[in-house]
């Protein structure tokens, strides 16, 4: 519902008025009241400094567009320019000290101010709404993104840990129904094949443990200045552990480098890599794990010369919507996609970015993590001791 | 000689039957109990050779029992923690466990745990029986004369990569924490912060292994501490 008023051009609804006594609007009147003494004084001090009248409405519309800044609808600032108009009037202009709109033109000058400065008014209450507007738009955007993103992992991971679970059931209702029948040689692969499975699934649950390391709403990680080496290390050989036949050549830089990072999801990141590049590839040639420094950035080169990966998924490797096949006609469930999301979260959770390439021979995945410069000093002072 | 005893104490089946059995298939009497109390008890009553203990208890927690068995026991005791318990098993090695195990363990890592700490309480108990000379796959360090050599040719350590290179062989296979090393190596008074150590950690590794990222003979645990090859 509506309501028009004579003089004014903006209409407002009946909700403000039946708002009246609330405490929003003592705070605004309080500004508005505030902002008109304010304005007087100064339109006071101005005029009688450049005897001068024509200057006393320009110290109003600024009064008027602070109104509409700071207070909320349309209201105040309307209600401040019919306050302004009237102080005018009153004051600084002839008759002094008294309301006039009788002597020629004064009618039609005074309305004019008034509907100027309302509507100035009233702009820029239109213009502080659509802003809010915009940025709560912006953020119903990004939180449907998280889910969308949170749908797709979950809907990703699981296909991955179903997919194990289904084999290791199946193995074992085999071996329990036929174990009797099977030769000591079939009955070995299907063990063997059961612990593979459940390798698999707890490499997975520790790449979703790693997501929970990750703080939910910052997306930030605790880091901790860790020896490159060190965690290099520790993750090679924990994969060895699950991978035994694994072929990797390890390099990293001769100058001892203590950088930030959460080491237990840069390992998640090692592995995860690492163990596509084994599985992935399709070759036996070693794969190449090569941490070299660049100026500010710590860089992470894994490197293997197999099959490297199809073009059109080079983008989207990524972006963990579903399982991707395989390359190699290896077992399906080992799919690339969960792991790669999550290399991507923790990577830039540390400020770090990464990416893939395909080589002449291979495909080459690298991620960089960022070496600060007071990461250097605290280094140098240790050493000397 | 008789079998040693291994008092393992974890509530839960599966795992507590699997430890059995690795255990009782490699030359050990296993005494198990599903609790912490119950733990305690059978830890007086048995007189274990070395005890398996988990921290994830049901009645009280597995520190709660560490600590009470190292008010009248010496026992090596090895805790099973799980894979983001990192803080606590960092507080119970030096609260006195002798080493750890993370879930999920092969059972090839459980026995050679097991082997390291009984020796080592067995050389505890030998003073005089401390090895002079530690030797493994190329490196030896002799104590007496302090001098460690790598494939028959010397390597020059400082005062402090001597001392702890030859801490941590005459602990071999076993897990020293941090604070542990810090204390022995700096003193009671030592600054908490362990980057002088791992600085110190990196400088040896450049001089005593082939690739620093590939070790050989000293191993790291991030975020606990530092191992040497067992002999």
């Amino acid at each position: 519902m509506s309501v028009w008023s004579r003089g004014r051009r903006r209409l407002f609804s009946l909700d403000e008025i039946d708002r009246f006594p609330g405490k929003e609007a003592w705070k605004n009147l309080t500004v508005v009241a505030v902002v008109l003494i304010l304005a007087t004084l100064t339109t006071s001090i101005l005029v009688r400094l450049s005897y001068n009248a024509s200057s006393a409405g320009v110290v109003y519309v600024l009064a008027i567009l602070l109104v509409a800044r700071y207070t909320e609808g349309y209201l105040w600032g309307v209600l401040t320019s019919l306050i302004s108009m009237l102080l005018v009037n009153y004051v600084f202009t002839y008759p002094f000290m008294s309301l006039n709109f009788t002597i020629e033109g004064y009618l039609l000058t005074f309305a004019g101010m008034l509907a100027a400065s309302a509507i100035t008014s009233a702009l820029v209450t239109r213009l502080k709404k659509q802003s809010r507007e915009l940025r709560r738009r912006d953020k119903v955007l990004m939180t449907a993104e998280k889910e969308t993103m949170r749908a797709n992992l979950l809907r990703a991971v699981s296909h991955d840990l179903r997919t194990p679970l289904t084999g290791i059931i199946g193995m074992t209702c085999t071996y329990l129904e036929n174990g009797e029948q099977m030769s000591e040689e079939e009955k070995t692969v299907l063990v063997s094949g059961i612990k593979d499975d459940a390798n698999w699934l707890l490499n997975m649950v520790e790449n979703l443990l790693s997501v929970t390391r990750i703080r939910e709403g910052d997306v930030k990680v605790n880091t901790t200045p860790e020896l490159l080496e060190e965690v290099v290390s520790e993750a090679v050989s924990r994969l060895r552990k699950r991978l035994p036949e694994m072929n990797v050549h390890v390099k990293v830089p001769d100058e001892v480098l203590l950088v930030p990072m959460d080491a237990v999801l840069i390992e998640q990141v090692l592995m995860n890599l690492l163990e596509n590049a084994v599985y992935h590839s399709g070759a036996t040639d070693a794969i190449e794990l090569k941490v070299e420094r660049d100026g500010e950035t710590i860089l992470f080169h894994i490197r293997d010369f197999g099959v490297g990966i199809a073009p059109d998924r080079l983008d989207s490797l990524f972006d963990g919507a579903g399982s991707l096949k395989p390359n190699s006609s290896t077992d399906a469930h080992k799919g690339m996609g969960i792991g790669l999301t999550i290399c991507k979260t923790i990577v830039e959770a540390h400020r770090g970015k990464i990416w893939v390439r395909n080589c002449d021979r291979g495909a080459e995945f690298v991620f960089s993590l960022p070496y600060g410069e007071e990461t250097q000093h605290e280094q140098a002072d240790a050493s000397d001791h | 000689m008789s079998k040693p005893t291994l008092l393992i104490i974890e509530d839960e089946k599966n795992i507590g039957n699997y430890m059995e059995t690795i255990v009782a298939s490699n030359g050990y009497k296993a005494v198990r109990a599903t609790g912490g109390l119950s733990g305690l008890s059978m830890c007086t009553s048995h007189r274990p050779d070395l005890v398996l203990l988990d921290l994830g208890l049901p009645d009280i927690d597995g520190m709660e029992v560490l600590k009470r068995i190292r008010e009248f026991s010496s026992v090596p005791v090895i805790v099973i923690s799980a894979r983001t318990q990192e803080k606590e098993k960092v507080e119970a090695l030096d609260a006195g466990a002798d080493d750890y195990v993370t879930k999920p363990f092969g059972s090839e890592e459980l026995l050679a745990r097991i082997r390291t700490a009984l020796r080592h309480s067995a050389q505890a108990v030998v003073r005089s029986g401390n090895p002079l000379v530690y030797s493994c796959d190329g490196l030896t360090i002799d104590f007496d004369k302090r001098l460690v050599m790598r494939e028959g040719k010397s390597v020059h350590l400082t005062q402090i990569e001597y001392r702890l290179v030859s801490l941590l062989a005459r602990n071999a296979g076993k897990v020293l924490t941090y604070d542990f090393i810090l204390k022995e190596i700096w003193g009671p008074y030592a600054d908490t912060d362990n980057q002088i150590l791992r600085v110190n950690m990196a400088n040896i590794r450049r001089k005593l292994e082939e690739n620093p990222a590939e070790p050989h003979y000293i191993f790291t645990e991030i975020g606990v501490g530092y191992r040497m090859r067992e002999l």
